[in-house]
């Protein structure tokens, strides 16, 4: 058990170390920083002295170095359009985009689920169908485009809902929450389903086909000829038997979720992390870009390893195998 | 439910409208600072014009007038410039503005931390007189003094040093990084980098009041799409800049406006003077056919200009023949004309030269730059190959794009530039001179364009105190520019700014937007 975790542990950090490598070898392609730093009126002296201060003259596998010195105490360095530590902005920003992303998941779970079940009890119904059809375009539009139809339709034209930003947030210590004022809570209706809209309409896919499944099989054909209920069938044996999967999958989706927050909150203006890294390409603010990929790509490796190890919980036919092994 | 919610905002929108002061207005860069001698950015600059002053301002007219200096005039035959400065102005916190502020804003505003330094090149001194006089002595006359430093703004020295901010602190930040305290018609009262950042309106500024502004919030966004959507929404009463592809759009909604005017950015195409090759051409690779001035001149004739406009602009911008616009000191009136939409005189032109089959080329274009850059720079391609030079063309995100140049790893470039002085002295200076890195001269000019004449004239020019004969040693300059086409100046480019249809302001040429002009009806 221990050494299973060890490596699992030790493989991860590997990933975080080789995404780190990759993304510093890409940063020289994303420009030089330094003319929008300098302005008009300066010379090539200039130039040459601030990248030598920014350690940019330096080659990528040196500059990446640093950088994880400065990670492995904390610090992620200071952001070259900001002037301010990259560690302090990321806290001010993280709120957003964990709201968001909560929101989002919640909508994406509980609709999705319920969806689901509805599509697959009627599965010939009208309504069935057209919840499937209208389902498409949950998947097949990209968010962007969703995101412009939604505020055209409920800004532009209805004016019932803002069109962009959080609306008014509340400080609680250190995390700024839209959750507790009317303009925050309806600023979180737009950008929450854009976002949620893949993954809900993926849940509710997946709920309804293996709960198709689940209905098939024998024990369900069983418990109806005991003359159980509709109800206590459809979600007390076949219900719980469709979620297993289902979590695993809304579980990896999880980090997804943040992650491609960069598009929904590029098209709401939404002033979370991810409209921060897009800001940080365009001015080629090489902390805030560094700090930023290494938080996602520590967000995705903890939930794979996670999941790697819940695997290990329960299935025990892998547990055996490893012990006898060794 | 869907019903009530849209009650609920109808509702919620009445309410707001009592108090129709408040003015929300969205722009696509957050000023990354509040530091006025920080950075030299128009971001920066144009939005801290609300929170601080300078000794003078420039009014609707982009003309200088008083602000903090109540009058000013040179010293002797040109030694410097003295300044009476205005009483009774108090900074936001109450402290009043003297010439000990003056000479504070200098040190601090020429120090080697503060990128705006290089304004205050020609300044030996500044010497306090007395409380409300102050004289800047210059190394030698320099008569566009007072037009340099119109956003030289000016700091209380004492809030300064009584917040650990005496030097501006691009790297690390300090106080003056997130916190205003200026002389302005309004201050800063909440700063939210890259969120929002609300200004409200200064009781105790001198000058009378123009607006009828309560409350003004300032958020960036980026994506146009949201911007011109959070506009028509009414989310947001103005926006910088509007699309060029949805003016009409806009302009036809009778709820919003279209501000349309010409920018101080003039759009050029340089040339790789000095490079003894082309670097991207298939065939010609032994030499360098854009040093021949005949080769210049065809391109030249051979881009049609108005064609552009009409068709990328949508008739929102203006031809121009120099590298300054019509709007800018020492524009030469004489030299408007830029060279005629002429493929027949192109082609002649190359054959003289000796390129009767045309040639290949390289052409380097920015596409985040500039409007429209890339759709301009792809219009002049098919222009040039009717002449029979073939671009190919290579266009990049800005950042990317200065490196290029930097390294010479072109054949031929699109330009923008906008005098930081609105003055025609500052594209010789920065663009036409001989490139000469102790003297900052030239730091802008890729090719390498090198004329005596032009580099003699241009000490002359910056020196001269008399009006009439300094824009003759202009106009000299502009013609020699204009012969041997150092440059193919295109266009000047457009403003488009979107309002509210309640909304009235003032669209000055420096695209800074100022509050105090902003009447919300």
């Amino acid at each position: 058990m221990l050494a299973y975790v060890i490596q699992r542990v030790f493989q991860s950090a590997i990933v975080l170390l080789v995404v780190g490598l990759v993304a510093f070898s890409m940063f020289r392609f994303v420009g030089d920083p330094v003319d929008n730093m300098l302005g008009q009126e300066r010379t090539q002296a200039d130039i040459e002295r601030l990248r030598t201060q920014l350690g940019l003259d330096q080659p990528f596998p040196v500059q990446y170095f640093k950088f994880l010195q400065g990670a492995a105490q904390g610090n992620f360095g200071v952001s070259y359009r900001q002037g301010r530590p990259v560690s302090d902005i990321l806290m001010e920003r993280a709120p957003a985009t964990l709201e968001l992303a909560a929101v989002s998941g919640f909508l994406a779970i509980s609709i999705g689920i319920a969806l689901g079940v509805f599509t697959a009890i009627r599965r010939d119904g009208f309504a069935a169908n057209a919840i499937m059809s209208v389902s498409l375009i949950g998947v097949s539009l990209p968010t962007f485009l969703i995101g412009i139809l939604l505020i055209y339709l409920f800004s532009v034209e209805l004016g019932w809902l803002p069109s962009f930003g959080r609306g008014d947030t509340v400080k609680i210590g250190g995390w700024s929450t839209g959750f507790l004022t009317e303009s925050g809570l309806k600023a979180l209706i737009l950008p929450s389903i854009t976002l949620g809209l893949y993954q809900m309409t993926l849940i509710m896919r997946l709920v309804r086909s293996e709960m198709l499944e689940v209905l098939r099989q024998d024990y369900i054909r069983f418990a109806r000829a005991r003359g159980l209920r509709d109800r206590a069938v459809n979600f007390r044996h076949a219900l719980k038997n469709t979620l297993v999967p289902v979590i695993t999958v809304t579980g990896l989706q999880l980090g997804s979720i943040i992650a491609f927050a960069i598009i929904t909150e590029t098209v709401f203006q939404w002033p979370g992390v991810g409209l921060l890294f897009i800001n940080a390409i365009q001015f080629v603010d090489i902390p805030v870009m560094a700090a930023y990929l290494m938080l996602i790509s520590v967000m995705f490796v903890g939930i794979n390893l996670i999941v790697d190890l819940l695997y290990f919980a329960i299935d025990p036919r892998l547990r055996v195998d490893r012990t006898a092994a060794h | 439910m869907l019903r009530s919610a849209g009650f609920a905002a109808v509702f919620i929108a009445t309410a707001t409208a009592g108090v129709a002061e408040e003015f929300t207005w969205a722009g696509t860069t957050d000023p990354q600072t509040m530091d006025p001698h920080a950075v030299n950015s128009a971001p920066v600059l144009g939005f801290l014009n609300n929170v601080y002053e300078g000794l003078l301002r420039r009014g609707k007219d982009m003309r200088i007038e008083p602000a903090l200096a109540t009058s000013w005039e040179p010293i002797g035959a040109g030694e410097g410039w003295r300044f009476t400065l205005r009483q009774g102005v108090t900074f936001h916190d109450g402290s009043s503005f003297d010439a000990e502020d003056v000479l504070f804003s200098y040190e601090r505003a020429s120090d080697e931390s503060s990128d705006t330094r290089s304004w205050f090149a020609s300044v030996s001194e500044v010497k306090i007189v007395d409380d409300y006089t102050v004289d800047i002595m210059t190394t030698a006359p320099n008569p566009i003094f007072p037009d340099s430093i119109s956003n030289w703004m000016m700091l209380d020295a004492g809030w300064a040093k009584a917040n650990d901010a005496e030097r501006p602190d691009k790297d690390n930040g300090n106080y003056a990084t997130l916190n205003a305290n200026g002389t302005g018609a309004f201050r800063v009262a909440v700063r939210e980098p890259g969120l929002r950042t609300v200004l409200e309106p200064f009781d105790g500024w001198w000058d009378e009041t123009e607006h009828n502004i309560t409350r003004a919030e300032f958020t960036p966004i980026q994506n146009p799409a949201t911007a011109v959507a959070a506009l028509l929404s009414g989310d947001v009463d103005f926006i910088n800049p509007v699309p060029i592809q949805d003016t009409a759009r806009l302009a036809s909604n009778p709820e919003v406006k279209v501000v349309q005017g010409i920018e101080a950015r003039v759009i050029m195409l340089g040339f790789p003077h000095e490079a003894e090759a082309l670097k991207y051409s298939a065939e010609t690779s032994d030499k360098n056919p854009f040093s021949d001035v005949r080769v210049r001149q065809a391109v030249a004739h051979a881009v049609n200009v108005p064609a552009i406009l009409q068709t990328i602009m949508r008739g929102n911008a203006e031809e121009v023949s120099q590298l300054v616009s019509p709007a800018m000191r020492g524009y030469s009136a004489p030299l408007a004309d830029r060279p005629a939409y002429d493929p027949d005189k192109a082609r002649a032109l190359l054959a003289e030269a000796g390129y009767a089959d045309g040639f290949s080329f390289g052409l380097k274009c920015p596409n985040d730059r500039y409007l429209n850059d890339e759709a301009v720079c792809q219009a002049v391609t098919g222009m040039l190959a009717q002449v029979g030079i073939k671009a190919t063309l290579d266009a990049m995100p800005v950042q990317n794009y200065w490196p290029e140049l930097r390294a010479d790893n072109y054949d031929m470039y699109l330009l923008g530039w906008s005098p930081g002085t609105f003055d025609a002295e500052h594209p010789i200076r920065f663009l036409a001179s001989t490139p000469n890195e102790e003297k900052k001269l030239g730091s802008w000019n890729f090719g390498g364009f090198s004329n005596d004449r032009v580099d003699e004239l241009l000490p002359l020019i910056q020196s001269e105190i008399d009006d009439a004969k300094r824009q003759a040693m202009l106009d000299e300059s502009t013609k020699i520019l204009q012969q041997e086409v150092a440059y193919v100046p295109l266009y000047v480019e457009p403003l488009v700014w979107g309002a509210g249809a309640n909304i009235d302001l003032t669209q000055r040429s420096d695209n800074f937007f100022i509050l105090r002009w902003v009447t919300v009806n």
